[in-house]
C-alpha cells in the first residue's frame, strides 16, 4: 500500500515540476503531507542528491522510498518519477521521429536549436556563480580546478568520465 | 541479434553517463554528443540539439526525458525505456549506499573536499558541450539573436522553460517559413 503511495506521489512530483531545484517545493509538500519525512530531513536529500551520481528527482525518489518502504519502496518511487518521462517524452520522441524531414519542423527547430543553446550557456553562468562565488567572493581553489579541468577537456579533449575523476583528485588535493 | 546488442550497448553506456552525472544532469547534454554521436554515430549533432530542448520543456526529470528521447530516436519505445532505466540504475545503487552511510559521509571532511573538486568541473563541462553544439545550432545572424535573448532572459528570470521553447519554436517558423535551403550541413 505504502508502494503504491508511494509510486502515484513521485508520479505527481514528475508531472508537476520541469527537473532540478524546481521539484523541491512539490518534494516538500508530498513527503510531509504523508508523513514520510520533515523538512529538515527534505534538506537533507538535496545535500544526499549532490554527493551522488544522477538526477535529483530519480535521487529524493530513491531516498525517500527507501526510509519508508525499502528496496520496493525506493523501486516504486524512483518509477513513478520516471512516468512522465516514459509517457510524454516517449510519445513525442516518436511524433517527432516520424516528421524527420519536414520543412516546417525543420524551420521550427532552427529557432529552438539557438534557445537550447542559449539555456545551456545560461546555465553555466548560474552554476558558475553559485560554484566559484558562493558568499559573494570568489573561491580560488574551486576556480583554479575548474580552470585546469576545461582546458584538459577542450583542449586535452579528455573524456568527461577521466576529467571528473581528475577533479575529484584536485578537490582533495585543494579543497 | 542486431537489436539486442544495440539495446545492451544503449543500457551500458547510460549507465555509465549515470555514473558520472553530477550538478543538475547539463553535463549529460555533453556525454551523450560524445558517446552516441562521436564515438558510435547512432545520433547526430542536431537530434541532440533538438532532444534537448525538448527534454528541458517536458515535464520530469530533464535527463530522464533526454535519455527517451535518444533512446527512442536510436531503438524505439524498447530503446527509450532501456536508456531512462540504465541511466537510473548507477543512482539507485549510489543513493541506496549513501542513504545508508549518511550521517557519516555528511561530516567527513576528505568527501566534501572530493565533492567540490566534482561540483566544479561542472561548469567547464558545460562550456565544452556548448562550443561543440555552435556550429550544429547557428545558422546565420538571426540565430545567434536569439541565442543572446534566450541566455539574458534565463539569467534574469525565472520563466518556465516551456514558453521559452514555444517562443522559439514559433520564431523560428516565422523567420524560415518552410524555406529551407538544401545545403544545412
Amino acid at each position: 500500500m505504502t508502494c503504491l503511495r508511494l509510486f502515484l506521489s513521485f508520479m505527481k512530483i514528475g508531472f508537476c515540476s520541469f527537473g532540478g531545484m524546481t521539484m523541491i517545493p512539490v518534494i516538500n509538500d508530498e513527503v510531509v503531507r504523508y508523513g514520510w519525512m520533515t523538512p529538515a530531513e527534505v534538506m537533507d536529500i538535496v545535500a544526499v542528491a549532490e554527493m551522488t551520481p544522477g538526477s535529483l528527482g530519480i535521487n529524493c525518489a530513491t531516498f525517500v522510498g527507501l526510509r519508508t518502504a525499502g528496496v520496493w519502496g525506493a523501486l516504486c518511487a524512483s518509477f513513478g518519477v520516471m512516468m512522465p518521462s516514459l509517457t510524454l517524452s516517449m510519445a513525442a520522441a516518436h511524433f517527432i521521429f516520424h516528421l524527420k524531414g519536414n520543412k516546417y519542423l525543420e524551420s521550427a527547430m532552427r529557432g529552438v536549436r539557438p534557445a537550447s543553446l542559449g539555456m545551456l550557456a545560461s546555465a553555466a553562468v548560474t552554476l558558475g556563480i553559485s560554484t566559484f562565488f558562493p558568499d559573494g567572493q570568489i573561491s580560488w581553489n574551486l576556480a583554479v580546478i575548474a580552470l585546469i579541468c576545461g582546458v584538459i577537456l577542450i583542449k586535452g579533449k579528455l573524456s568527461i568520465p577521466k576529467t571528473i575523476l581528475i577533479a575529484a583528485v584536485l578537490g582533495l588535493i585543494l579543497g | 541479434m542486431e537489436r539486442c546488442r544495440r539495446l545492451v550497448v544503449i543500457f551500458y553506456v547510460m549507465a555509465k553517463i549515470g555514473l558520472f552525472t553530477f550538478g543538475g544532469g547539463w553535463s549529460i547534454i555533453a556525454q551523450m554528443q560524445s558517446e552516441f554521436v562521436d564515438k558510435k554515430g547512432w545520433l547526430t549533432e542536431e537530434q541532440v540539439m533538438d532532444y534537448m530542448s525538448l527534454a528541458k520543456s517536458f515535464p520530469g526529470v530533464m535527463i530522464i526525458n533526454m535519455s527517451v528521447f535518444c533512446g527512442y530516436a536510436m531503438e524505439g519505445v524498447a530503446g527509450g525505456a532501456i536508456a531512462a532505466i540504465g541511466l537510473s540504475a548507477p543512482a539507485l545503487a549510489a543513493i541506496a549506499i549513501v542513504t545508508y552511510f549518511y550521517s557519516s559521509l555528511r561530516d567527513n571532511g576528505i568527501v566534501g573536499k572530493i565533492l567540490n573538486g566534482v561540483r566544479s568541473v561542472v561548469v567547464p563541462i558545460i562550456v565544452s558541450a556548448c562550443l561543440k553544439l555552435k556550429k550544429t545550432a547557428i545558422h546565420g545572424r538571426m540565430a545567434w539573436i536569439i541565442l543572446s535573448v534566450v541566455f539574458v532572459i534565463c539569467i534574469f528570470t525565472g520563466i518556465n522553460k516551456l514558453f521559452i521553447v514555444l517562443a522559439a519554436l514559433v520564431a523560428g517558423l516565422i523567420l524560415w517559413k518552410g524555406e529551407i535551403e538544401d545545403d544545412v550541413s
